[in-house]
């Protein structure tokens, strides 16, 4: 027996570490790592749901969103190599221009 | 027993978060994160989301750790960013996570009579019923999700190029 609150305290707690890693860092890399941690605290909020329910639909979303994460971490990647081949840096503040 | 294991997949998840964001070297956060992937995948398994963690594992630390691991390596920056901010953005990232972490005491401290048995398999969790789901309800998600991972793998192709100087335009 796993109480719901829990789970979903669980989740929320691990989604705060992730918003809060995103706000105070200033390096890319973990600011990128920040944002799969919130996906992560979703995910399991949306298994204990699909427990709760008794239904795989649960499962089914948390997949969608593993492939969002997968996405967003390829293209993440790629903005990064293709801005650090012209600008030495991966810190946030330095990063301050659209123009190639 | 079962509340047992998911406390401690749990805490272990929790820890590991936040030492995913306290290191000040990138490369050690990357390993933090392999371990945080892997005991969020065992509450998915304590969860009776055995596909989930199972892709979790194959995913995450198969894939998007490994990623993460080759990017740090081809950047291979040795500057430690530093973390100084002015007062107002202090204010701000310090205000957004607190009404969050009220949320967390209610959620934690309200008392709610249901929860989840986790004795019984249900027959609609199981990954026969989760595959039919799939590919009759969830087909449309399904076929956007397959134009989505085309796009971004030739998006990241075209934007992670390396331009060549007598590249013909």
């Amino acid at each position: 027996m796993i109480p719901n609150n829990l789970v979903i305290g669980t989740g929320l707690l691990i989604f705060l570490i992730g918003l809060i890693g995103m706000l105070i860092r200033k390096n890319l890399i973990i600011i990128l790592m920040a944002a799969e941690l919130m996906l992560n605290g979703v995910n399991i909020i949306l298994a204990g749901f699909g427990l709760f329910h008794r239904t795989a639909s649960g499962s089914i979303f948390a997949l969608f969103v593993i492939m969002i994460a997968v996405a967003e971490a390829a293209v993440g990647f790629a903005l990064i190599l293709s801005y650090f081949r012209h600008k030495e840096t991966y810190n946030l503040d330095e990063i301050n221009d659209l123009k190639g | 027993m079962a509340m047992m294991i998911f406390i401690f997949f749990a805490v272990l998840s929790v820890i590991t978060a936040v030492l995913i964001i306290t290191q000040k070297n990138p490369m050690h956060s990357v390993l933090y994160l392999a371990f945080s992937v892997l005991s969020v995948s065992g509450l998915f398994f304590t969860l009776q989301a055995d596909f989930l963690g199972a892709i979790q594992i194959i995913v995450y630390a198969g894939g998007i750790v490994v990623l993460y691991v080759f990017v740090i390596i081809i950047i291979n920056l040795n500057q430690l960013v530093p973390e100084k901010r002015k007062l107002f953005p202090r204010f701000f990232i310090t205000a957004v996570p607190l009404v969050l972490i009220i949320e967390i005491f209610y959620v934690f401290y309200k008392k709610i009579k249901t929860g989840s048995d986790i004795s019984i398999v249900a027959e609609s969790m199981k990954i026969e019923n989760l595959s039919k789901m799939l590919l009759t309800d969830y087909v449309i998600p399904f076929e956007v999700a397959s134009v989505l991972l085309l796009a971004v793998l030739i998006g990241s192709l075209v934007i992670a190029r390396k331009e060549l100087k007598n590249d013909t335009k």
